[in-house]
């Protein structure tokens, strides 16, 4: 089973967790919404995939380049 | 009687010159998954066009009857060759021969590069790897004396390089491992290149870094993640033939030398498109972000958007471009980054920028969103307003046309510095343009908490305010005040832009800029 780590691209705090553990979501699905200088930055799935771990929370302060969702690549 | 003897003496000599470093130095080049400098140079320019100069220079040993017994070449390959049918001089390192480093014949090659390019008014690449002609400790041992850095007689060679800078394009790749002086060399270029996970470009490699304490791979200290990230580096490529590519690409929006204009590209039929996405594409809710590369895309001419330094400075991005098939200099801020707020690096990125169109004769179309200078402690410890201010600086320096297009936020100073200040420019606003001296989100609810208190219903009360407000706000009444000229249906930005450009084609002076090369 081959994994994969979306991280987000810019530094700011977890507004919302869009999908649970378990969700299929497919590239480009907005996954978590990261508040960034007031705005609404959504961090999207970079590939198909089943979301197996959360590694954020609600409200957490993220950087830049941090990892947030683990995906388990569909082939 | 001929001189035929001669030339078949040349002939051999400058075979021994192309075996460079030998049959294995050039296999493991090639292990190492890279090319050899001849063979770069050969696939950088255009077919059979490179005049070599200096093909015999190098280290040669005579036989007691005074034959020639060998020949090493000396490791910078230079001469003069076409890039796309332009004459251009290119140097390159050749790091099969002793790792690039120090000899003698080298120096008197680079600099003549560096001066040709000078003299006779035309672009330079330089092809970098290994410590470019810097020193290595073995040289100690060579010449039987310490050297001293710039000591009498000596030069880096770093004043030519600074001050073709302000004369001619320079571009600069780097591939395999580049140090030292051939990462000075490397980056005192306007664009350089280098290529992802073979090369590497640090001040010193893994070797010295560990007698400090630091193990790093060649990756790890100067991958092109970090140096693109840094700022460093402007731009990583997938491969040598990539490179290649993105030189002749960053060329093409250049003149040969500052003393010239950059020629018109291909005129293209759709000056006037329109395309529908513009009127929506900006969200009504100003907490959503949009992609402003969509907004590049649709108004310049069709796939002609060159980026530089994507990953460093990210609230702003920054590249050549063409309108109407003339070269600008396009800037924008990127909503998903930051909201667009200046920052240290993103400051650092626009004076570097803005010179670069200043010092070619480039028109500035600037699509702007900025919400002003970024704030917080990260902000004050990264000096911003000591970045800022010389951003501010360039821009005010500058004295090529500029137009901007006023797409959502334009606050602060930061805001305001989306043209030059004391000079008219084009300026057109978007009905999505939102402006202040500071933004009121968030003033609301302590400003009017009051009202808010004593309502019945004090988020519906809270909506009443910011819908007035936002009434008072409209981009219309600052229009009426004529403070921004005029408002346009987004979807004539491209036909104005074209506009522009055709305007401000004639303005376009050529000569040397006011400063020399800033970085």
């Amino acid at each position: 089973m081959k994994h994969k780590e979306v991280c987000t691209e810019v530094a700011g705090s977890v507004w919302k967790l869009e999908i649970g553990i378990g969700a299929k979501v497919r590239e480009g699905d907005i996954l978590v919404i990261v508040e960034s200088m007031k705005m609404e930055i959504p961090v999207t799935a970079s590939a198909d995939g089943l979301v197996v771990k959360l590694l954020v929370a609600e409200g957490d302060v993220v950087v830049e380049d941090q990892p947030v969702v683990l995906l388990e690549l569909l082939t | 009687m001929t001189w035929e003897p001669e030339l078949q003496e040349l002939k051999r000599r400058q075979a021994l010159a192309k075996k460079m470093g030998g049959d294995e130095r050039v296999k493991r080049q090639h292990d190492r998954g890279l090319l050899t400098v001849r063979e770069r140079i050969e696939r950088l320019l255009d077919q059979d066009s490179f005049q070599e100069i200096g093909s015999v220079a190098g280290t040669a040993h005579y036989d007691e009857t005074g034959e020639l017994s060998d020949f090493t070449a000396a490791n910078c390959v230079f001469g003069l060759g076409k890039l796309d049918k332009r004459k251009v001089v290119v140097t390159g390192d050749d790091f099969t021969i002793r790792g690039g480093s120090a000899d003698a014949a080298i120096w008197a090659k680079f600099k003549m590069a560096e001066t040709m390019a000078y003299e006779f008014r035309i672009p330079l690449i330089r092809l970098v790897e290994g410590s470019g002609g810097g020193g290595s400790v073995r040289t100690l041992e060579t010449t039987g004396r310490a050297n001293l850095p710039g000591g009498v007689g000596t030069t880096s060679g770093m004043d030519l390089c600074v001050r073709n800078l302000a004369q001619v394009p320079v571009i600069a790749i780097a591939q395999g491992s580049v140090a030292g002086l051939g990462a000075a060399r490397l980056v005192a270029s306007h664009c350089s290149i280098m290529v992802k996970d073979t090369a590497a470009v640090f001040v010193a490699g893994p070797p010295v870094v560990e007698r400090l304490g630091e193990t790093r791979t060649k990756q790890e200290l100067g991958g092109y993640k970090i140096q693109t990230k840094s700022g460093t580096v402007d731009l990583a490529v997938d491969s040598e033939e990539d490179a290649f590519k993105a030189a002749r690409r960053f060329l093409s929006y250049l003149p040969n030398s500052v003393w010239e204009l950059s020629a018109r590209g291909d005129i293209p039929s759709d000056a006037n498109r329109a395309d529908e996405i513009l009127l929506s594409i900006v969200p009504r809710d100003y907490r959503k972000p949009y992609q402003m590369r969509t907004i590049i895309e649709s108004v310049v001419d069709k796939d002609s958007f060159f980026e530089l330094g994507r990953n460093f400075g990210s609230s702003l991005i920054t590249g050549l471009a063409r309108i109407n098939g003339w070269s600008v200099a396009l800037m924008a801020g990127d909503p998903y980054r930051y909201a667009g707020v200046w920052t240290a690096s993103s400051s650092q990125k626009l004076a570097r920028f803005v010179d670069l169109a200043e010092t070619f004769h480039l028109p500035v179309v600037h699509l702007a969103d900025c919400p002003g200078f970024q704030v917080g402690l990260d902000a004050e410890n990264s000096g911003i307003m000591r970045h800022a201010v010389r951003a501010i600086t360039a821009i005010n320096q500058c004295t090529v046309p500029w137009c901007s297009i006023l797409v959502r936020n334009i606050f602060g100073v930061g805001g305001g510095a989306h043209q030059p200040a004391g000079r008219l420019s084009i300026r057109y606003a978007w009905p999505s343009g939102r402006w202040g001296s500071l933004p009121l989100e968030g003033g609301v609810e302590a400003a009017y908490s009051r009202e808010l208190a004593q309502s019945d219903d004090p988020e519906m009360e809270l909506r009443k305010i910011e819908e007035r407000l936002g009434r008072l706000r409209s981009p219309f009444r600052t229009a009426e005040s004529f403070l921004v000229e005029e408002i346009i249906d987004p979807r004539d930005t491209r036909r104005l832009l074209c506009d522009f450009t055709d305007m401000a084609a004639p303005l376009r002076t050529p000569g040397r800029v006011s400063f020399g090369a800033r970085f």
